[in-house]
């Protein structure tokens, strides 16, 4: 039975580019494509329950970060999940210049342009992985 | 192929990809020099093949997304200098890979773009390599503010001016760049333009430009002279600058024009470090 | 003399709502003492920092805010960094039912309702940091009934 793509976002919450990448992917698994995934909270990663390594060891992963730090990538892959792809917000805010975005709170609309950009590469890469079998 | 690699392919059976990467590892060791580590082999008898890793640079060649060979080397603890992902490089050439296993037409073309690209790079890094990067070696003392780590080099050769930029001085050249001081206080870079190459630079004159979603700076060169190379890397990967800026996210190199006039405005490590000690407090006030 | 400062670190939960007020009701607090008496760190970066990160707790008496009961924020920073010095669990100040709801998680869909509660947690974290540092708390209160309850 095939088993449900975790997305799971980086905490960011000095930067709006956390606040970005938390937006996107909770908009995929609750809007975009919620039969197909699911987020796990990377705090609850960081305490190695059982519950949680349950949840992620070998499962197949997309990360999203907010910067260059790659928390989500980096915690995901050290407790076992399997990074298929590594979102980097920047990459898609680089494409936006000269905008403003809103901060580490809130977003602007022009934000919330780039978190629907990076949701729907978040989809396409979930249907990706769902086609290649992974 | 200039290097002599350690390559680590995938060992994808259910895939077409897999069967490229195994062929795409046994051309390139058909130069007697790059060695191959099979990566089954590898989970049952490390010792053999952690002493060819640690010998070699390792070029790690994935089939698919799954990444299985970059895994085990993570797994290994190997670090990995080149990594290549058939899938993607499929993508890229806009190649379509057929279900299959069997190595055709499209699939030996991607084969031969894959060895040819990797021919090319290593010979492009190998004339730029013998022009730049030889005696660049940097010695830090760290200070901490906060949650805030401040590296400051203090080899006795780097420079630095009151607008935070610093100048390695070997010979009649110097490579610049910002401190860390001003990574830090820029946050995420997001762009990078570069001077041109050829510009006569004068000192305290601009040297490019980088921007965050904070703000846009000019490069304020320490020094005067003619730009001569730049730090490719960091038009598309302008986030270097604030993952070390000395080492990965250096500005540019200028041949000097006039270094014992443009010396009497600059100051060394000891002096610098006080004034950014200072500069910080000045900030938290 | 240096200003004590105090490390305020949130879960950011992405699963229920109380991950979502957790984060808003910090990022709250931090911006009204103007990050003058407060500092913050992303707490995953106890794994994927250096030592400067995994200092934080030693370095500043910290308070850990969790959305809900696993107390995620608390355990990770005592077990990567050092013993912290105040907890606030959302879900004893919204109820647990709010804390848990899986249905409302996105910041965009938050209703008025949702930023009385993150007002009432920033009260209480201003509080946990008042009580190591009298001097940051300026009197402030958020939302609510203007004595502070």
């Amino acid at each position: 039975m095939h088993k449900k793509v975790k997305v799971i976002p980086c905490s960011g919450i000095g930067k709006v580019y956390g606040l970005m990448a938390r937006e996107a992917a909770l908009k995929t698994v609750h809007e975009l494509c919620p039969e197909k995934s699911e987020t796990v909270c990377l705090a609850y990663i960081m305490t190695e329950d059982e519950a949680v390594r349950n949840k992620i060891e070998g499962f197949n992963c997309i990360t999203v970060d907010g910067c260059p730090k790659m928390c989500a990538s980096k915690n995901v892959s050290w407790i076992g999940g399997r990074v298929i792809d590594e979102m980097k917000v920047l990459d898609t805010v680089k494409e936006h210049k000269g905008k403003k975005f809103g901060s580490a709170t809130t977003l602007d609309a022009d934000g919330y342009v780039v978190v629907d950009e990076i949701a729907d590469k978040i989809v396409k890469k979930i249907k990706d992985i769902i086609k290649e079998k992974l | 192929m200039i290097e002599n690699y350690a390559i680590l392919p995938c060992n994808g059976l259910d895939k077409c990809a897999g069967a490229i990467s195994r062929e795409t590892a046994i051309k390139l060791c058909e130069n007697a020099k790059n060695e191959i580590i099979c990566p089954v082999f590898y989970r049952v008898a490390e010792a053999k093949y952690n002493k060819i890793a640690g010998e070699h640079p390792l070029l790690v060649i994935d089939g698919c997304q799954t990444r299985c060979a970059s895994k085990l080397a993570t797994e290994k603890n190997l670090k990995v200098s080149k990594k290549i992902t058939i899938t993607e490089e499929a993508k890229i050439h806009n190649i379509e890979l057929k279900s299959n296993l069997r190595l055709l037409k499209n699939e030996n073309a991607l084969i031969e773009i894959i060895l040819n690209g990797l021919n090319s790079a290593e010979e492009k890094a190998a004339s730029s390599s013998d022009k730049t990067n030889a005696s660049y070696n940097f010695e830090y003392e760290t200070y901490q503010k906060d949650k805030f780590l401040f590296r400051v080099p203090k080899n006795p050769e780097i420079y630095f001016n009151e607008n935070d930029c610093w100048a390695y001085v070997i010979g009649n050249r110097a490579r610049i760049g910002v401190t860390d001081f001003v990574q830090q206080n820029l946050s995420d870079i997001l762009y990078f333009t570069p001077p041109e190459i050829g510009a006569e630079i004068e000192q305290f004159g601009e040297v490019g430009e980088i921007e965050s979603s904070k703000s846009v700076i000019d490069i304020i060169s320490p020094v005067s002279g003619k730009v001569v190379s730049i730090n490719e890397t960091l038009i598309e990967k302008p986030e270097l600058i604030n993952e070390n800026p000395y080492e990965l996210g250096w500005i540019a190199e200028l041949e000097l024009t006039d270094f014992d006039s443009d010396k009497e405005l600059l100051v060394g490590f000891d002096k610098y470090f006080e004034i950014m000690k200072k500069k910080l407090e000045d900030l938290n006030a | 003399m240096d200003e004590l400062k105090v490390g305020v670190i949130s879960c950011s939960g992405e699963e229920c709502l109380g991950g979502t007020i957790s984060r808003l009701a910090t990022r709250k607090v931090l911006e009204e003492l103007s990050f003058v008496s407060t500092v913050t760190l992303c707490l995953p970066l106890y794994l994927a920092g250096g030592k400067e990160e995994r200092d934080f707790a030693k370095v500043f008496p910290t308070i850990a805010v969790d959305g809900c009961d696993k107390l995620c924020a608390k355990r990770s920073t005592e077990k990567y960094s050092g013993k912290i010095n105040g907890s606030v669990d959302v879900s004893k100040i919204i109820g647990n039912e709010n804390a848990l709801n899986t249905d409302t998680v996105l910041i965009k869909d938050l209703t008025e309702e949702h930023l009385q509660m993150v007002d009432k947690v920033a009260s209480e974290i201003i509080k946990a940091i008042s009580a190591i540092n009298p001097d940051s708390y300026s009197g402030k209160t958020f939302g609510g009934c203007s004595c502070g309850s």
